[in-house]
């Protein structure tokens, strides 16, 4: 039976090639979006499941609450994870880790008799206890995870740095210089690791946590309240309830950090975030690794789903619209025996083999668009299934789904024929199922139209973001990371040189520059008040023209200057926002004190100046205080604006200079408005995705408009040759077989109109900053999606309407 | 044997009522060969959709070889057809995408009859019906004769009780026409009972009995005198 089933279908697909071809596209396409989403989704959720006993690893998140506002943050002071382990047995390891964040990147030098052989920038360089790969799952090629790090100054790296630093040769116990704002210093190699699977920690090497000025730091800070930069990991006891002991947190506090908190003016809470939920669920700022964003995964799979039901949409209505063929058959089969069921297991059969054939092709389509999928999403899927046959078994599975959703519908309504009637004349489609198969159209179109109208918002939010005046001038502004003592000893001289150059406007230095994340921030209060009633300041320590550079526009008072030589000790400028909350004008406020409290006592800050609002953020964020103090040390970039459209000459010159002074060091830089653009990545990242996933739904819902267009004039064609001969223009007859697709149009749009104005403006709600939901948008969308399904019917109407009609009233 | 008494069927739709048979009453002995004639429209193609359980009769009584059927479900009415009901149609009824072989095979492979079985049974009844040599035909590839033959060799693969037969020879020329009829005779003569619809008096005189029906109504029923032999 099953063989007869098989020939049958195989022969139906071959007999009708073209609605086969639609059929089997439309959904192979359709499938592949979903493929593809799948395999993201599936990379997505797989962070940090491969470490061993993954689901008792947790992070403790500490919240900071004031008066004013309460923030989280995923890190801890130093002393908190063994006070953690000593007060709680059901807390089998703590570990901690160390981003120095005042750089992202530092030098690799390979050495020989005091000279550098070799030198490189690496990236994401962490510093973690030695118990850090007793927690984390890493497979090590060289070296031991026992001791890796239990010695200061050793140091794990990834494959890749030494493959860089020793080619094929082992790396282990070779010693390298690594050259950053924390001075020079030298690292035995203890381990070479590779990722055993994706995790939020993407550190490419490890140092010892005991190491340099941080090791001295962490051995002997006994301040819980202060300095909260370290990411704190425990590994529950199996079986310990994350919630019952976080349930014992609010005494642990109490008890070990009451003291120090009456000082900060500020309370704690902890928390245990679960370590496999930190890539998508976190809440926490981190400057750790890109997080993962939970709502971009809902949306592309909401998208994906789209694209899917648009697809298997396509194949009801061609197999009930084309029903009158296999009626026949149906009444034949019932004739000879069949019973319903068995007609229904054929038919959701023939489904079943059409999506595997869709699969076949889908499976090529995703291997083809991979690398673009990649590019665009940033990350390094693949769909071999020798490495991971659950992912056969994923794609399979969905083929299955496909099968079904597609094939139930024409299974149940073409075996429910009554074979006296079918067998008698020809199968109309029933009322019902005409205006079931409108329906689908209408919603069809109605998510073509969604996809549309997302894809607008978002560009335009992008356009939005990317023209708002940030307070500052972000175009033809360089960068130019200092990482290390040297480069940063010579700022003041390559700072006089290139601004020599006619192309350099000026040039100026800071700890931090809009766009990136601004590590630093201190509590500070009114003369006459407490801590208590302070108003916390995100902090940048600029050196003089800084404020110039970066076009920061001045509201009261005065910018920095080497007129004023006081402005080195403990001036500061402030923003309007924090004038505000510390409830003063920008009048008022010159010439005031501020204070800080800090771990040596009270600090007095004089205000000189106040700046306009900007944003340091993206404008996902709201503007928040911030305050510039005058600092010679810590300035880790230079921002340098230029005046010129060659901006290649320009960095050539730029860097001669520089290899005069740190001939060592390579010359590295960034535009500042592309690093101010990289806040957006996750939604322009999404922007993209979706509109080429919703191309691409338009595309399958076509498709199959276009073979509802077919069947519909082959349908008609003898009505067409007698409203001909009567004296219909082709023009009437265009009008007549479009105007029923175009209704369908119209409804889907009214229907789509608002859903995606809600769907839309919750999006937007993630913005502090977004742009309006103007009505050309929706225009637009509606123009759109009735220019393209008028495009494809028509080729069909015309088709139909030239047709002569002697030919079609004689065939018939 | 087949015994039908006041038997109705109405067909309705949103606005009129059509009484397609009207308290019919018809016996029909095992081993029978009985014609249906009538006008069109007259409900003879009705009666053979109700005979072949293909439809339920809106009211009457309807007894199948001792069993009385007429409120029987669609799926009890499919389980009592399969085996022992075989249809001959005027537009024959192959399944295009089918071969000869196949077609013939089908009623079979709804009996759960074996491999083996099915093909003995299928290349008996070609070489029967002489078309075995086109067995791996499609219908499309033979004459309107040879489709009916393998109609037939369909409808009598599963060896039925009985084999009702719509117009057989309605889209046959005259030569063909006489060859299904002579076959159908045969096999009414091996004791398969008939029931035939038609319109040709010609191929009427191949049955034994004679039912003529008007609007719905057996208006006579006669014996044949003068059934070819």
């Amino acid at each position: 039976m099953l063989r007869n089933y098989i020939q049958i279908a195989l022969r139906t697909l071959w007999k009708n090639k073209v609605f086969s071809l639609i059929n089997i596209l439309g959904l192979a396409v359709g499938m592949a979006c979903c493929l593809l989403i799948l395999l993201y989704v599936q990379h997505e959720l797989s962070y940090d499941t491969h470490n061993d006993r993954s689901k008792d690893l947790y992070r403790l998140v500490t919240e900071f609450v004031t008066e004013a506002k309460t923030e989280k943050a995923p890190t801890c002071a130093a002393p908190v994870a063994a006070a953690v382990k000593n007060e709680f047995p059901e807390v089998e390891e703590v570990t901690r880790v160390f981003i120095p964040f005042s750089e992202d990147k530092a030098i690799f030098k390979r050495m020989a008799r005091g000279k550098a052989q070799q030198s490189f920038y690496e990236s994401k360089g962490a510093f973690a206890d030695p118990t850090f790969f007793n927690l984390f799952t890493y497979e090590f090629l060289e070296g031991s995870t026992k001791h890796a790090l239990e010695q200061p100054n050793s140091v794990v790296i990834s494959e890749e740095i030494a493959r860089k630093l020793y080619g094929t040769n082992a790396a282990l116990n070779q010693v390298i210089r690594i050259s950053s704002s924390n001075g020079d210093m030298d690292f035995k190699i203890t381990g070479v690791f590779r990722p055993a699977g994706p995790s939020h920690i993407d550190s490419h090497y490890f140092m010892s946590l005991s190491s340099g000025d941080i090791g001295e730091f962490v051995r002997n800070t006994q301040d819980f309240a202060s300095n909260n930069m370290f990411f704190t990991y425990l590994k529950l006891r199996p079986g310990v309830e994350a919630k019952s002991l976080e349930a014992k947190f609010p005494a642990f506090i109490e008890k070990y950090m009451g003291k120090d908190l009456k000082r900060v003016a500020f309370k704690k809470n902890q928390y245990l975030e679960s370590v496999p939920r930190i890539h998508l669920y976190t809440d926490a700022e981190t400057i750790f690794n890109k997080k993962g964003n939970i709502q971009f995964v809902y949306i592309l799979i909401t998208v994906a789903l789209f694209t899917l039901v648009i697809a298997c949409i396509n194949f009801m209505n061609l197999s009930t619209a084309r029903s009158g063929k296999r009626a026949a058959e149906v009444g034949i089969r019932k004739v000879m025996g069949a019973e319903k069921e068995t007609l229904i297991g054929q038919f959701l059969g023939e489904s079943m083999l059409i999506s595997l054939m869709a699969l076949v092709l889908a499976i090529f389509l995703v291997e083809v668009s991979l690398p673009l999928f990649n590019s665009i999403a940033g990350t390094d899927l693949s769909i071999s299934f020798t490495k991971d046959y659950t992912k056969l078994f994923l794609f399979l599975g969905l083929a299955l789904i496909t099968g079904i959703l597609a094939g139930s519908y024409p299974a149940f309504y073409l075996s429910s024929f009554n074979p006296a009637q079918v067998l008698k004349s020809k199968a109309s489609n029933s009322l019902a199922a005409i205006n079931l198969r409108k329906a689908l159209v209408v919603f069809q179109f109605a998510l073509s139209i969604i996809l549309i109208l997302g894809s607008l918002v978002i560009w335009r939010q992008m356009d939005f973001l990317q023209h708002q005046d940030l307070g500052f001038v972000k175009d033809q502004q360089l960068v130019i990371p200092l990482r290390t003592n040297l480069a940063k000893e010579h700022y003041t001289t390559f700072k006089q040189a290139i601004e020599k150059n006619s192309e350099v406007v000026s040039a100026a230095a800071a700890t931090s520059y809009p766009g990136i994340f601004v590590a630093g921030d201190q509590t500070f209060y009114r003369e006459g008040k407490t801590v208590e009633n302070g108003v916390t300041l995100r902090m940048n320590h600029v050196n003089y023209d800084f404020m110039e550079t970066m076009g920061f526009h001045k509201i009261s008072g005065r910018f920095f200057s080497p007129q004023f030589p006081a402005d080195t000790a403990q001036r500061i400028i402030i923003n309007e926002h924090a004038v505000a909350k510390l409830g003063y004008t920008p009048q008022s406020v010159l010439g005031k004190t501020l204070h800080w409290n800090g771990s040596e006592g009270r600090l007095d800050y004089q205000v000189v100046g106040v700046v306009k609002d900007f944003n340091f953020a993206g404008l996902q964020k709201p503007i928040d205080n911030f305050g510039f103090i005058l600092a010679p040390w810590g300035l880790n970039y230079m921002v340098v604006r230029t005046n010129t459209a060659k901006v290649s000459r320009l960095l050539t010159s730029l860097e001669n200079t520089w290899k005069t002074f740190n001939p060592e060091e390579p010359f590295e830089y960034s535009f500042l408005d592309q690093d101010f653009q990289r806040n957006y990545e996750t939604e322009q990242k999404m922007g993209t995705l979706i509109s080429y996933f919703t191309t691409i739904a338009i595309l399958i819902a076509c498709l199959g408009l276009y073979g509802l267009a077919a069947f519909t004039a082959e349908q008609k064609i003898k009505e067409i040759g007698v409203r001909k001969v009567l004296g219909a223009s082709i023009t009437n007859i265009v009008g007549l077989l479009s105007r029923d697709f175009m209704k369908l149009v119209l409804i889907a749009y009214l229907i789509a109109v608002p859903a995606s104005w809600f769907l839309m403006d919750q999006w937007l709600q993630e913005f502090a900053y977004r742009t309006e939901l103007s009505w050309w948008l929706f225009a637009g969308a509606g123009f759109i999606a009735f220019l393209i399904a008028l495009a494809t019917v028509s080729s069909q109407t015309i088709r139909a309407a030239l047709v002569n009609p002697v030919k079609s009233l004689k065939s018939e | 044997m087949i015994q039908i008494k006041n038997l109705r069927k109405v067909y309705r739709t949103e606005e009129i009522e059509t009484t397609a048979l009207d308290h019919v009453n018809v016996e029909i002995a095992d081993g029978e060969f009985v014609a249906i004639m009538g006008p069109s429209g007259c409900g003879k193609s009705t009666l053979l959709n109700v005979l072949g359980m293909l439809d339920n009769p809106s009211t009457g009584e309807y007894n199948f070889w001792g069993e009385e059927i007429s409120k029987y479900s669609e799926r009890q009415r499919a389980k009592l057809r399969k085996g022992n009901i075989g249809f001959v149609f005027q537009s024959f009824n192959l399944i295009d995408e089918l071969t000869v072989y196949e077609n013939v095979e089908l009623p079979l492979l709804y009996l759960g009859k074996s491999a083996a079985e099915r093909k003995e049974l299928v290349e008996t009844v070609l070489t029967r019906m002489n078309i075995m040599h086109r067995k791996d035909h499609f219908p499309q590839q033979l004459s309107g004769g040879q489709q009916q033959r393998v109609a037939i060799a369909r409808a009598v693969v599963a060896k039925p009780k009985l084999i009702l037969a719509d117009e057989p020879t309605g889209n046959l020329d005259s030569t063909n026409g006489e060859e299904v009829m002579k076959l159908l005779q045969q096999l009414n003569e091996e004791g398969t009972t008939i029931i035939m619809v038609t319109h040709s008096p010609y191929d009427a005189n191949y049955s034994h009995r004679i039912i003529n029906l008007f609007d719905g109504h057996v208006v006579t029923e006669n014996v044949n005198t003068k059934f070819h032999i």
